[in-house]
Order: structure tokens, then sequence, then C-alpha cells
């Protein structure tokens, strides 16, 4: 996707607008993409509340946070915390070099489902692909499945032919014992493709019917791809519990069937009345983390004596935050500016970047540093998925058009 | 048999550049692309017979409509009353009111007179909004009828979770009717609808009322960016309550979707099926209809009008020209698969007035839809106006699970007794299943995770579709090899068996007619390709009927099957 496609799917005047107040008044810059990563991405959808963990705050007349716990340092990276929550510690004394705490991000919304494409895509529409089919669609297209869509929301956008999803109860196992022979395929296939090129030829020439013709036939080669790696899926049945995502994703990638994961929490992260639930999804959310880097750390990565995390992004965020204050029903509602943790390698671990006030509001941040600063600007959740985007090897300009990019997390 | 002077009439190219004559000549307010080139009249009947019904359309009506494209308008009347286009209407409204839910914590338990029920027959209660906008546009009622009728439509389940007069089968859908206090406001009115968007209870409502003005009124209150003022103490229900009304950052919104949500209290807040033990429950609790005079403190108002009760709600909305507006958008956009946003302004203006002007009749809405120019669209000559020209229709997983049953008599199911919430799952259609079955797989929505259709195909997609194409051509060549002439379903030019190169060019030339809408002659180049097909099959397998097999397979996962 391009600035043109940009424009296209959000309609010139909302594009203009969103961009123009994203932006300010500050020119955009390039930044230099790293080497290609695989990405997954791991999202709490629901909305957790940042003081547990991420953003450590002290108890004030603006904000409320969790009586257990305090804020602690692992290197420089400072993190809310208590014994009760021992997978939150674990993950940090383990991880915490390779991570990344991007605080301050702000959605400008409290609706879920706004919110959630705005954090995964970085722009207003859902007709826009989500990080995750960015990556896999610039770095991964020849692979079977580029981008592996095991969580439930994801934003596949005009590289849907690129995206798929296994089913509720793994089904896709069902689709991969062939019902034709490979010379039959070969058959098959020569007369789809007779059909492609004489479309080509007439109502397909151009435009948006063309791309759907190449849809059909990449789909048809994908599908073919997807056969010979039918274990990497596991066995038909298996639900997708956040423990068998986490297998899934990390199969995927390591088997070369996928180069994007989205992985969902599947946890009940909007807790309008009862905020004390946060500290077990907290515990379950870095649970699943500390497998899934472990994993990565623990195996192969694409050259010799790398490992899978050294070419492997792992972004775990959610859509927005909780207000700082409690309700009147002791939870949490809604709240604009989140945070977000970034792993893997290629990202600048163990320090926090961006940040908030003691009431949870973004402060203006230096976007080279992520300190905070007067003269920088509020981080933007665009802002933080360029920075991804480019943590992961891509120009975000091509895909989200002339946005500044939040790289300081970047190496 | 088809006639022989329409085996000489070659359809496969598009007529040309322009408009040319069509049905919809009379039409200048709505201009499509200069540069457009349409379908010819064959192709603008399968067009229309997909959208419309999910399934192909006759051979006998490909050929009246060759012959006279002025037959098309009746033929889509036809259409227009048949149960396939029941079955769209459901499925259209589905994918704005998003109810069919496979999902564990939706899924009420089988207890009481629902103790022998499978987890589809107990998640049927989420059919009864559509039963009723179903019976709504099938009897010919004016469509504000879907927020005013003072019935609703159930089965066993919906009769026996609610407390309605009983319904003896889950598969009989009969007239049905709620206390006289919510009469009168249609799907507004039904408890299901409150069930599926559950209210957290502090928000009053409010993701409920925005839901009703986003489907109904195509208003979302959501699309717009918020300023929250953190000096708000929202500990403290009353600031909240006042800041709603009086701060500036919270009114602009609050102070018209409040008033729509203070209609709503009349419905608990959530009733969570693991709280249900017996049937029925009770969902309307007229009792709190006045408890937003301690909640949000904002009478019942729609819009700025006053209103009351739901049947107020109800008629007001349908008052609402918005309400013509959104069902103008709402249907030409699944029919066209043209995203809602991107729908010309001048040509929704159009079937809004042909919608009020048919006295609020859907069946002229969908008539007035297909018969126009715009639906009538091949593709574009100009690049700039290609690029956004949505011209290649792919089915949706209903749709092709009907079509394909339609051409080869295989409805591909799945029963199971793995249990959904602890209930066995049941029977379903493999392409109306997202728990056991391929609905999402293959492009369409489960109506919580996955909320827009893809209109495209992908790994995952065409891998069903091959699947799919197997099972049903592996079945029509079982049975139609065994079948009596007259009771073939596809197999009538030529036997499974046959060896004569005429028979099975003829043959050839009614498989592309009946499964691409394509009246060809038997010498004609497309036959010539899928006889190609043929030839290899049979060169590889030695076996007519797997020869056959595959040609099915190669036709009916073919770009011309997929999409249309």
């Amino acid at each position: 996707m391009n600035r043109r496609d940009l424009l296209t799917y959000m309609g010139a005047a909302g594009a203009a607008g969103f961009l123009a107040k994203s932006l300010g008044s500050v020119a955009h810059a390039a930044v230099p993409a790293g080497p290609p990563k695989r990405l997954i991405m791991v999202m709490a959808q629901g909305g957790w509340d940042t003081t547990w963990a991420l953003d450590p705050k002290l108890q004030s007349a603006r904000c409320d946070v969790p009586l257990l716990g305090a804020r602690r340092l692992f290197g420089n990276l400072d993190v809310y915390d208590h014994v009760s929550r021992p997978n939150v510690t674990s993950f940090f004394t383990k991880h915490a070099d390779k991570s990344a705490i991007v605080r301050g991000i702000s959605v400008s919304s409290v609706s879920h489902n706004e919110c959630v494409k705005r954090m995964a895509t970085g722009t207003r529409s859902e007709r826009n692909p989500d990080m995750g089919a960015i990556v896999a669609t610039d770095h991964g297209n020849d692979l079977p499945l580029p981008y592996l869509i095991l969580g439930d929301t994801a934003f596949a956008g005009e590289y849907a032919v690129s995206a798929g999803r296994v089913g509720a109860t793994n089904q896709i196992v069902g689709l991969l014992d062939s019902p034709t022979t490979t010379g039959e395929d070969a058959i098959l296939s020569h007369y789809a493709n007779a059909t492609v090129n004489r479309v080509k030829a007439t109502r397909g020439a151009m435009g948006y019917n063309k791309r759907r013709l190449a849809d059909f036939a990449t789909a048809i080669e994908r599908g073919k791809k997807l056969v010979p790696v039918r274990a990497g899926f596991g066995a038909a049945g298996r639900t997708l519990t956040l423990a068998n995502q986490v297998d899934l994703a990390v199969d995927a990638i390591a088997g070369g069937i996928s180069q994007a994961v989205m992985v969902n929490t599947r946890l009940s992260w909007d807790t309008h009345d009862t905020i004390d639930d946060q500290a077990g999804f907290h515990e379950t959310t870095f649970g699943a983390l500390t497998t899934l880097v472990d994993e990565l750390s623990a195996r192969p990565g694409r050259t010799a004596g790398t490992k899978m995390i050294d070419d492997t992004v792992v972004v775990c965020f959610s859509e927005f935050a909780r207000t700082p204050k409690l309700n009147a029903n002791n939870g949490k509602d809604h709240w604009p500016v989140t945070s977000a943790v970034v792993i893997g390698g290629g990202i600048r671990g163990g320090r926090a970047y961006g940040a908030t006030n003691d009431g949870l509001e973004a402060e203006t941040v230096n976007f080279t540093t992520g300190a905070r600063s007067a003269a920088g600007m509020t981080l933007m959740s665009n802002h933080f998925v360029a920075g991804v985007l480019t943590a992961c090897g891509i120009d975000p300009l091509a895909h989200l058009g002339p946005t500044e990019v939040f790289h300081a997390f970047v190496a | 048999m088809l006639a022989p002077f329409l085996l000489l009439t070659l359809v496969a190219c598009d007529q040309g550049p322009g408009p040319g004559p069509g049905p919809d000549d009379d039409d200048d307010d709505d201009v499509p692309s200069p540069t457009a080139v349409y379908l010819t009249p064959a192709q603008h009947l399968t067009r229309a017979s997909i959208a419309i019904r999910g399934v192909r359309p006759a051979i006998e009506d490909l050929e009246a409509v060759d012959a006279d494209p002025g037959a098309l308008p009746a033929i889509v009347d036809r259409y227009l009353t048949s149960p396939e286009f029941a079955a769209t209407i459901r499925e259209l409204h589905n994918e704005t009111l998003l109810l069919r839910l496979e999902q564990p914590t939706f899924t009420y338990p089988a207890v009481g007179p629902l103790a022998t029920a499978t987890a589809r027959q107990v998640n049927s209660i989420f059919e009864e909004p559509l039963r009723l906008i179903e019976d709504v546009v099938m009897t010919d009622k004016p469509y504000t009828t879907i927020v005013t009728a003072d019935y609703t439509m159930a089965n066993k389940a919906v009769a026996d979770v609610w407390g309605l007069t009983p319904v003896a089968s889950y598969d009989t859908w009969q007239r049905r009717q709620y206390a006289p206090e919510r009469r009168g406001s249609g799907v507004l009115g039904l408890d299901v609808f409150y069930n599926r968007y559950r209210s957290a209870g502090f928000n009053y409502h409010r993701g409920r009322a925005n839901t009703i003005s986003r489907a109904f009124l195509c208003h979302d209150f959501l699309e717009s960016d918020i300023v929250i003022d953190t000096t708000i103490d929202l500990a403290d229900p009353d600031v909240v309550a006042n800041a709603v009304i009086a701060n500036k950052s919270c009114a602009g919104c609050h102070q018209t979707l409040d008033p729509l949500a203070s209609y709503l209290f009349t419905w608990r807040n959530t009733l969570a099926p693991v709280a249900v033990d017996t049937y029925p429950v009770t969902y309307f609790t007229p009792a709190t209809s006045e408890r937003w005079r301690t909640a949000n403190k904002r009478p019942p108002m729609f819009f700025g009008a006053q209103a009351t009760g739901m049947n107020g709600l109800g008629r007001v909305i349908a008052e609402d020209p918005r309400f013509a507006r959104c069902t103008a958008q709402r249907f030409a956009s699944y029919l066209t698969e043209v995203p809602l946003g991107d729908l010309s302004p001048a040509w929704v203006a159009k079937l809004q007035k042909d919608l009020v002007d048919s006295g609020w009749s859907a069946k002229a809405l969908v008539k007035s839809i297909v018969l126009s120019d715009r639906f009538r669209i091949s593709h574009d000559t100009d690049e700039a106006r290609a690029d956004t020209l949505v011209a290649a229709l792919k089915v949706r997983p209903e749709q092709m699970g009907r079509m394909i049953k339609d051409l080869t008599g295989f409805d591909w199911t799945v029963t199971s007794t793995r249990a959904l919430r602890g209930i066995p799952y049941g029977t379903a259609h493999v392409l109306d299943s997202d728990f056991l079955g391929y609905r999402v797989l293959f492009g369409g929505v489960d109506s919580y995770f996955v909320t827009d259709p893809v209109h495209t195909m992908n790994a995952t997609s065409s891998l069903v579709g091959k699947k799919f194409a197997a099972l049903a051509a592996e079945y029509v060549v079982a049975h139609d090899r065994t079948a009596p002439l007259a009771e073939r379903t596809l197999f009538t030019e030529a036997a499974v068996t046959a060896t004569d190169p005429t028979v099975i060019r003829a043959q050839l030339a009614l498989l592309h007619s009946r499964i691409y809408g394509e009246l060809v002659a038997p010498d004609s180049p497309e036959v010539d390709e899928t006889l190609a097909l043929y030839d290899e099959a049979f060169a590889a397998s030695n076996d007519r009927a797997r020869a056959w097999t595959l040609t099915l397979i190669g036709m009916l996962s073919d770009f011309r099957s997929l999409f249309y």
C-alpha cells in the first residue's frame, strides 16, 4: 500500500485530516529500516490497565494504582510488580534486556473497535492492513500462509490473500488432506490458469478486478504449499487457548509457514467493575510472553549462531488503557492513552520510551530519544505503528503515508 | 436440451463500452463511468441471480434474457419471491446486526424444555430478529415494519427461552407476540437483541443505543474522536452524569446518545448463560423503565424528538430520513460488495427515493439495485476508475453452499457431538458454521470476532472451495452415473460413461451454461478449454467417472464459479 492507496481507502478528506492531526506542523522524516524481521503480535484486546505493570504510578488524587505492588527497576526498565504476580516479575527478570516499553500512546478514542484498528493498522480504516499483514506481505509473500491469524481480530485489507485463519477448533487441518493427486493438481492448475489469462485479457485487465484475479491465482498456489506443512498446525480440534496460540505461532514461524502471526490473549480485559481481574490477566499474558520469548530465544535463527529472537519482533499491545481513577463500581473505564511492549531483535531493550504524567495523560516526547520533551510531539498510534514497522525492516511511509516515525526504540 | 440457435450465441465477451440498451436507461440522475463496459444480458442475469438468491440462473432463464434482455425484470420479480431470497435477506441483515454467534459465552444451557437440544438448536434464538425481518420483506409489508412490528417470529428455542406461546419444532418459525407494552417496535423490542449486545451496567445502555443508531441510521457515535477532560472525577456518578450534559468535550455526543439509551432501561444489563438454570428467562423488566431518572438522568428522546416507549422509538426511527438512506446503503453495499462509504451518493439518493416511493418495499429496492447500470458493470477501461470499481464479486460462504447444492445436489453438512459450552454441537452446513465448519475460512463473518466479510480469495478459502468442489463432484458423478436420465442432476446430455466426443462436447456446453452462466456452443473455444481438461483427466486416470469428477472440480472451483 502506498500513499495513494491510503487516500483511496480512507477517503481523501479523512486521510488528510487524520494525517494533519497526527503530524501537526512537523514534517515527516524517513528513518532507515533495518533488516527484514518476522513479527508476532499479541493483542490484549479489551483494554489493559497500564498501572498494573507497564506504566508505574504512585497512588494520588489523580490516579488509583493496585494496592499490592511497587515500582521496580529491571536494569533501567521500571515496571510495577508484586510478589503476587510472579509471571510479570519473571518475564522482566529474564527478558527486560530485549524489551522496550512504549508509554503514552494516544489513540484519540475510547471505542474498542476504533482503537483496535488504530493500534493495529496505524490508520482509521479497517480496510487498511495491520502491522502483521504488512510485514507478511513485504517480507514473506512467498510463504504458504504469510500472515497467520490465530487471534480473533485482525485487519488484512488489500493483503487478504496473504492472510489466513485456522478456525476456532483448528479446522484448517481438515483442508490439508488434498482430494486430488499432484498430477491432477497440475491438470487443474492448467485449467485455472487458462481462465485467469482469458479474464486478464478482458474484464480483469486492470484495477480491482485484476487484483481479485491475481488473488485467485495466488491463493491456489498458497493452498498447495500448505498441504506439505500440515503437521505444523497440530491436531484437528485443538482450540485456540493463548498457550496453544503461542505454540502454533512459534511453530509457524520456525517452520517457514508464516512471516507474521496475530495472537490474542482472549482475556476479558474490559474491567469496568472488577479491576482486580487485571492481576490474573497480567499473569496469564506475561506467562505466555515468557514462554514465547523463551522459545524464540532457544530455537535457531535464520543464520548460523543466531536465535529466532534475533530476527523476530514481538509486540504486545492493548487498544487503549483504563482510566486512572476507579469508578463507583471499583472498576475502570476506557482511557485513550495506552502503553505497549516491544521485544526482540533490533529493539533497544532495557528501558522505557515515551511518557505519561501522574494522571496518565500523554506527555510530548522526542521521537529520536523517546524522552519527555516540551519541544517534542504527542505520540500517536500511527507513530507507534510506524516505529514497529521500521523495527521489522519495513519502510512505514510506503504503507502509512507521510507520518512521523517513533523510532526511538529501534536499534 | 439447449436450443440450437442459442448454442451459436457466444456470450463470453462483453458488449463493449458505453451503457448501451439496458434496464435502467431512463435513469439520468446517476450516470456511472463513461468508460464502463457492461455485462451481457446473460451475465447480468447471473450476477442478479447470485446476488438475490445465491444460486446460478436456470438455463431457461439464461436463454430468455439472451433472446430478449427485456425479460430480465420479470425474472428478477420471480427471484424475489423465492425461499433463497428469504435466506439472502437474513444473511444481509446478519452482516449488519451480527447475530449468528457460536461463542460459548453466548450459548445458553440445554436445560428444561431445551434439555435435549443441540448447541445449534439453542443458538437458533439469535435468528429471531433475522426471521422477523425476513417475514416483513417476504410478506410485502413496508420495510419500516422491522422497527414497528407488533409481533415476532419464533421457533421452539425462541418460544421456550423467552416464554412465548410454544412452537413445536426448531425448524418451524411462526408468528408470536410479546406482552403488549413492548409491541410495536419490531426488532427493537426483542430480548435476544439485547442479549447479543450486553450492557456493562455502568455504561447505562450507551453501547446498545449506538448499536441501534449504527445499524438503522448508519450513524456511529464511535467514529468521532474524543478528548477526555481529566479533571472529571470518574468515581463520582453524579459528577460523570453532570459532565456528559454540561462539559463541552462530552456533551457533543452524549446529548443525543444518552437520551436514546434511556429507552433501553427496560432490559436487564446482561444475563450470563451460567446464571440460567431454567426457562423462560426474564430479560424484559418494565419495572426498571424509569431507572434513567437515577442513572443518566436524561429522559428518553430520539435526537431531540419526543417519542414515548419502545413503539414510539420504532416509529420515529422509521420516520427519520436517515433510516431510508441507511437501508438503501446497506442493501446496495451487500448486493454489490462495495463498502458502505464508497457507494455513489447520487445512486444512494435515487435508491432511497425508489424505496420510499414504492411504499417501503424492500423487494422494489433490491430490484432497483440489480437492474441499475451500476450493478451491471463488467469493468472499466479507464485505469483510475478501474482501480476502485468493484466488478468482480466473490460468492459469500452461504451463497457457495446454496450454489453447489443447487448445481449438484450435494449438501455439505457436519454433525458432531463435540461440546460447545457443554452441549453437543448438532448439525450445521459446513459453510454456515464457525465452531466446526469453514464459514470464516471461506471469508465469512462469525458475528463476534470477524465482523467484516472478505471479498477475495486466500489460501484457506481456496482450499475450502476445492474441497467443496471435490466432494460435490464426486457426489453428483456417482449419483448421475446410476440414475435414470430423467433423475440426473447434471449429466443430461451425456452419460458419465459416454465416449462419443460430440456428446461429451454437448455435455460440456451444458455445464458451461449451468455452472458459469455461459451460453456457449459445443465447438466454442470455451468448451475447447474444458474439453482439454476432461481429456487430460481421462488420459491420467483412464476412468470416465474420474475424468468427469476432475472436470467438475476444475469448473466448480474456477474463477467463473467463485466470482460473478
